[in-house]
């Protein structure tokens, strides 16, 4: 058994691997309880909501009742909140026979919101007669409202993801349970670009793992051929700055009200005080780089960036043309072609990204002028690709990016700088084969 | 008995290629009884090392299983012959590197399994240097 079974496996390279079949068995299990779980919560689901108003829809007898009273049943939760649901007694004759009973509808739920039951009870005067329906295989089974309500639905959401995520996930991990990594990722490729693959099982695409950069060809210049996109908009990065500064300091300053009232009552908390000051500083850091967004943003106007081709290519020499709008006293406005690795890991729950540039090359770079408003400056050059560079690369975890870097150091304001990601295709005519 | 390897080889000139060239070679089971052998894998195919989760793409895969009434005998060299694509190139880079290689995974009866694998690049694109900032 051990030998078939083994919870870890030889070393490979500097990674210890795990047993691949132990890891495809729970991989296998985890879906299986995920689906389990799925459809216990379906058949809950319908057994508690959807089969009873069914049955009160279609099976139930209409019959007439008498309100005797009115009132609203309590229950307290464990959090220390209160739950409540309105309940009528009615009395009613069947077959000679008087029952009563307190009832409404048939799920006998309870919920918040004290007013909205009341509101309830006010349509029901005591002495008055309404319609009820009631169980004819049980005549104390009785309701005076009847129908679907539309939320029981929303409901079936959670399970049925579960069922779905559960399901596909046990039915793919049992296909590939055993199976090689090669295996996995061979039929993965078949799965998601099946034209990739001719009837002998070989990739056909011509740059596999190379970005197509589509979006970068479809806006044309005005002086040269392509406009190329922005890699984040200044209006969209100053909206997350600001988005990251509310929630940040919206929750801080709950704690921090706190704390200060404290205080002010002759009552302070310091464990609380200590414990805050990290994450007020770092609010405040916050406020400080939405506030510099603000003004990069308000103060400096778009920067465009036209190319004269797309995608680029080892040893090619390409032209730019710059225009940088605004009113600015700029110090210094510089291009610079760089490339980055990034790399994606997880650590713990996070996934983490790290990037380091292993290319960067001034391509312009202009001192001391000024723009005024009205008046972009404006400003061509023109620069190479190095022809032994490595190409635009992207897979899940793992990514090689080329991108123009605008900077500028405006007087009086802050830094700025501008990032034009581009793509960098591989040369292919070098083939040593005869 | 010594233990069951893979032995692998390349032709041609060996272990540097470019995009388009036919890669090919050989590989034999050694030291692998007739009848212990029930499947075997060959794969062409890149991956990724260094800081990043590690990415693997296959470029050509093979497998003959004795289930699929391949008949699998140890002492046979096989072969495998593919067109290597335009992208991606083997690089060293930083925190990021790519990996071309040939593998070719023997499984036994028992559960048990042998992997051979043997490296080439793809392309002659020369190791990354930090930039001095």
């Amino acid at each position: 058994m051990a030998r078939n079974f083994r919870v870890y496996e030889k070393k490979r390279g500097h990674r210890r691997t795990g047993s691949r079949k132990l890891g495809s068995a729970g991989e296998a299990l985890f879906f299986a309880v995920f689906f389990l779980l799925g459809c216990g919560g379906l058949v809950a689901l319908f057994t508690t909501l959807v089969v009873p108003e069914w049955r009160v829809n279609h099976e139930f007898v209409q019959h007439t009742c008498t309100v005797l009273g009115t009132r609203i049943a309590e229950k307290a939760e464990s959090d220390g909140g209160t739950v409540y649901r309105p309940e009528i007694q009615i009395e009613y004759l069947i077959n000679g026979e008087t029952y009563v009973s307190w009832t409404y509808d048939i799920h006998n739920s309870y919920s918040g919101g004290r007013d909205e039951k009341q509101a309830i009870l006010n349509q029901f005067v005591v002495g008055a007669q309404y319609r009820c329906w009631y169980n004819p295989a049980d005549s104390k089974e009785v309701v005076l409202v009847r129908g679907y309500n539309w939320w029981v639905w929303l409901l079936f959401i959670v399970p049925i993801s579960f069922v779905l995520i559960g399901g596909g996930g046990f039915i793919y991990s049992a296909l590939h349970l055993g199976r090689s990594a090669e295996y996995r990722a061979a039929t993965t490729r078949r799965m998601v670009q099946p034209e990739l693959f001719d009837r002998h099982g070989q990739a056909g695409a011509d740059f596999p793992n190379v970005p197509t950069g589509a979006n970068m060809t479809n806006s044309p210049g005005t002086k040269l051929a392509f406009r190329l996109p922005i890699a984040t908009s200044p209006a969209w990065a100053l909206f997350t700055t600001l988005l990251a500064c509310l929630m940040w300091n919206g929750i801080v300053s709950v704690f921090l009200v706190i704390a200060v009232s404290g205080h002010l009552e002759g009552e302070p908390d310091w464990f609380l005080t200590v414990f805050i000051v990290p994450f007020v500083l770092i609010g405040v850091g916050l406020v400080v780089i939405f506030i510099r967004q603000l003004l990069v943003t308000s103060g400096i106007g778009p920067t465009l960036l036209e190319i004269s081709d797309h995608p680029l290519y080892p040893a090619g020499r390409y032209r730019l043309f710059l225009s940088q709008f605004g009113r600015l006293k700029m110090n210094s406005l510089e291009i610079l072609l760089v490339c980055e690795e990034e790399a994606r890991y997880r650590q713990g729950t996070d996934t983490r990204t790290e990037t380091r540039r292993m290319y960067q090359e001034q391509m312009f770079l202009r001192e001391g002028f000024t723009v005024r408003r009205g008046e972009p400056f404006e400003a061509d050059c023109e620069f190479a690709i190095p022809g032994n560079a490595m190409h635009s690369f992207k897979s899940d975890n793992n990514e090689i990016n080329w991108k123009l870097l605008v900077k500028g150091n405006v007087e009086g304001w802050p830094d700025y700088q501008r990032t034009f990601p581009v793509i960098v295709y591989p040369n292919v005519s070098g083939s040593s084969n005869p | 008995m010594n233990e069951p390897r893979v032995s692998i080889q390349l032709d041609g000139n060996g272990r540097v290629y470019q995009p388009g060239d036919t890669l090919s070679g050989g590989y034999e089971l050694e030291s692998i009884l007739s009848g212990d052998v029930s499947a075997v894998e060959v794969s062409v195919l890149w991956h990724t090392e260094g800081k990043g989760t590690e990415d693997l793409e296959v470029h050509d895969f093979q497998r003959f299983s004795t289930e699929d009434g391949d008949w699998l005998v140890p002492g046979r060299r096989g072969r495998f012959k593919t067109t290597l694509p335009n992208s991606p190139l083997s690089y060293d880079g930083l925190i990021v590197k790519l990996r071309w290689c040939v593998r070719v995974r023997v499984f036994l009866r028992r559960g048990k399994e042998v992997v051979g694998e043997m490296a080439f690049r793809l392309g002659d694109v020369p190791a990354a240097e930090a930039v001095v900032s």
